[in-house]
């Protein structure tokens, strides 16, 4: 970039007439300058390998990405290896097949049944905390509550449930219910509100009021001026967020095994255990196919809700 | 549609005049399928559904020795752990930053060739389908189990999205310039240094920290799998039961990420908006002849 800059000036200079046409270029802004000499700390101070730093060294890593641990890398991806992968279609097999079962597909084993569970958490999560969304984007948008007591107790709520992490939401439901599925869901619900809350309200904001005042002068009360103006305009971009949310939970689905709260990550995280590289392998796989085919049907889904 | 405005027009009850509500077999069929979908969710879940019943009554006691327990000792260790989750956050976010940028003008329509531009989007969603965990767990034989670990997985898997969302970005921008350049003989890069990045930089950097704010939330669930900071720290504190670390790691984690995101989105405003008018006003009166200036994210 800088190359170019520095053509331009010497062209500037052999033609003395364009110069002076040209406005002089302003200095930079303070807040230019502050910004990149805070980026430039923060980044040195998180990067360096000290107390407060994590100690990445981008000239480092390519070293680092070479010097494997072999047994692991075996285990994970050995994809050039004939008999790893006879080993690994066989796990493949073995872990979806349950001898007592005549299908060949059985979903009872324990990667098939961490993958549908999976599938459980994050579709129930999904609908219960779209549900609760609509109501509550309403009203954490300055439009739609009813004063601006309700609007600042939703608006601080929700600003807290989005500041606790998914699975930090899952280990404290541990706590309250016990280990399974059902913490995962309750886990999920509260990040779907918070996901689908926020970017919903975000759309009340931009509506056009000319519905809303029209319902208002024909005499309706507020909730019904809501559902009858506000809701219909923002039905689709709701819609698209949960199909969105719904996503996101499916990836996020994966995590909350590792602190008891079912589903796939919980079959991950004995093999993580036991060491077993190769089913943990398969696991992620599988998994992997899962998110990428139900993305592709969401995709399609909000294409069409556009 | 047309039955009703023609009923309507022979001036009948009132009813008619209202045009016909047509059947949305969309509709219907979202419905059904949602509906068919939570049935055999709840239904087929082994979730012990009872269990709901206790967790009010265990919440309050749980809150209760929450504030029994209160303390402020380990706020050293949790502010540690936090700051750690942030390092790993901002690094994160950099690395998808740095790694995105150069394809985000292959993958925008404006700027680049279909038949090259195909392949990088392809590219881009590969990036976005991948979850992190999986990234995190496919990085642990090579880079072991840590924080570096962590912020690598997370700024790949932050390629796809930044890259995505920075050509949207780039696609959007004023089409005059693009072509001013061109007139008078501006290369390719020419055409990104004087057209582009003045008109898309802001916005790209303003998505690069609403990324760093996701990152900080991602940071704290791959704690869980052991990369350190302040996930790792709440998740063990739970299963240990030590409930002064749960109380204070919570607090910690809300008041951070809630500063950061505040801080975070009032530079978003800055970028995008440039300096408000008095600022602008306070600094032409101080300067002898500034306008404007775009070129406050370059």
């Amino acid at each position: 970039m800088s190359g170019e800059a520095s053509v331009d000036r010497e062209r500037g200079r052999t033609e003395p007439a364009g110069r002076q046409v040209r406005p002089r270029k302003p200095p930079p802004q303070p807040f230019t300058i502050l910004g990149l000499a805070g980026l430039v700390a923060f980044t040195l101070v998180t990067a360096w390998d000290w107390a407060l730093g994590i100690g990445f060294d981008p000239l480092a890593l390519p070293g680092e990405l070479a010097d494997s641990n072999p047994a692991m890398v075996e285990g994970l991806f050995n994809v050039t290896d004939a008999d790893w992968r006879a080993q690994y279609v066989e796990l493949l097999r073995t872990h979806f097949t349950d001898p007592d079962s005549p299908w060949p597909l059985s979903l009872d084993s324990r990667i098939g049944g961490g993958l549908v569970e999976t599938v459980q958490i994050a579709v129930l999560a999904t609908i219960v905390g779209a549900a609760l969304s609509l109501p509550l984007a309403v009203l954490n948008a300055r439009l739609g509550a009813p004063d601006r007591v309700t609007h600042a107790v939703v608006k601080a709520l929700n600003n807290v449930n989005r500041a606790i992490p998914d699975v930090i939401w899952a280990a404290l439901f541990v706590v309250l219910v016990g280990v399974g599925a059902l913490p995962g869901i309750l886990a999920l619900t509260m990040f779907t509100i918070g996901v689908v809350v926020k970017l919903t309200s975000d759309v009340v904001d931009g509506i056009d009021r000319g519905p809303i005042e029209a319902a208002r002068a024909a005499g309706a009360s507020h909730a019904a001026a809501m559902r009858t103006a506000l809701v219909p305009q923002i039905l689709p971009a709701y819609a698209s967020f949960s199909l969105y949310a719904f996503e996101l939970n499916l990836r996020g689905a994966a995590v909350l095994g590792f602190v008891g709260a079912g589903g796939i990550g919980q079959a991950m995280s004995y093999y993580w255990s036991q060491l077993d590289f190769e089913a943990v392998s398969v696991i992620v796989f599988v998994y992997l196919v899962l998110v990428v085919v139900v993305e592709q049907v969401s995709i399609s889904i909000r294409r069409r809700l556009g | 549609m047309t039955r009703a405005s023609v009923r309507g027009s022979g001036a009948r009850a009132a009813a008619q005049v209202r045009p016909e509500r047509p059947f949305a077999r969309f509709r219907w069929t979202v419905t059904v399928v949602l509906l068919a979908l939570l049935a055999w969710s709840t239904w087929s879940v082994d979730a012990t559904w009872g269990r709901l019943l206790q967790a009010p009554g265990r919440a309050v006691g749980f809150v209760g020795t929450l504030v029994e327990t209160a303390s402020l000792e380990p706020l050293g260790v949790a502010l540690e752990a936090m700051w750690e989750s942030i390092a790993i956050a901002w690094i994160a976010t950099l690395l998808g930053a740095a790694l995105s940028f150069p394809l985000v003008f292959l993958a925008a329509a404006n700027l680049t060739r279909s038949r090259v531009r195909q392949p990088v989007r392809q590219v881009l969603n590969v990036f976005r389908a991948i979850p992190e965990i999986v990234l995190a767990i496919a990085l642990i034989p090579f880079l072991g189990l840590g924080p570096v670990t962590g912020a690598v997985a997370m700024g790949i898997s932050s390629i796809g999205t930044l890259g995505k969302l920075s050509a949207e970005i780039v696609e959007s921008i004023d089409d005059g310039p693009l072509q001013a350049v061109e007139a008078s003989g501006g290369g390719r890069l020419e055409r990104l240094r004087w057209a582009v990045l003045p008109q898309a930089m802001p916005e790209i950097a303003a998505f690069w920290l609403y990324r760093f704010e996701i990152n900080i939330r991602v940071s704290a669930v791959l704690g869980v799998i052991g990369i350190g900071g302040i996930g790792g720290f709440i998740a063990q504190a739970v299963e240990r039961n030590v409930f002064e670390r749960i109380g204070l790691g919570l607090l910690v984690v809300i008041l951070a990420t809630m500063l950061v995101d505040a801080i975070s989105s009032r530079l978003r405003r800055r970028l995008i908006e440039g300096p408000s008018p008095a600022a602008q006003a306070r600094r032409e009166r101080a300067s002898t002849g500034g306008g404007p200036t775009g070129d406050d994210a370059a």
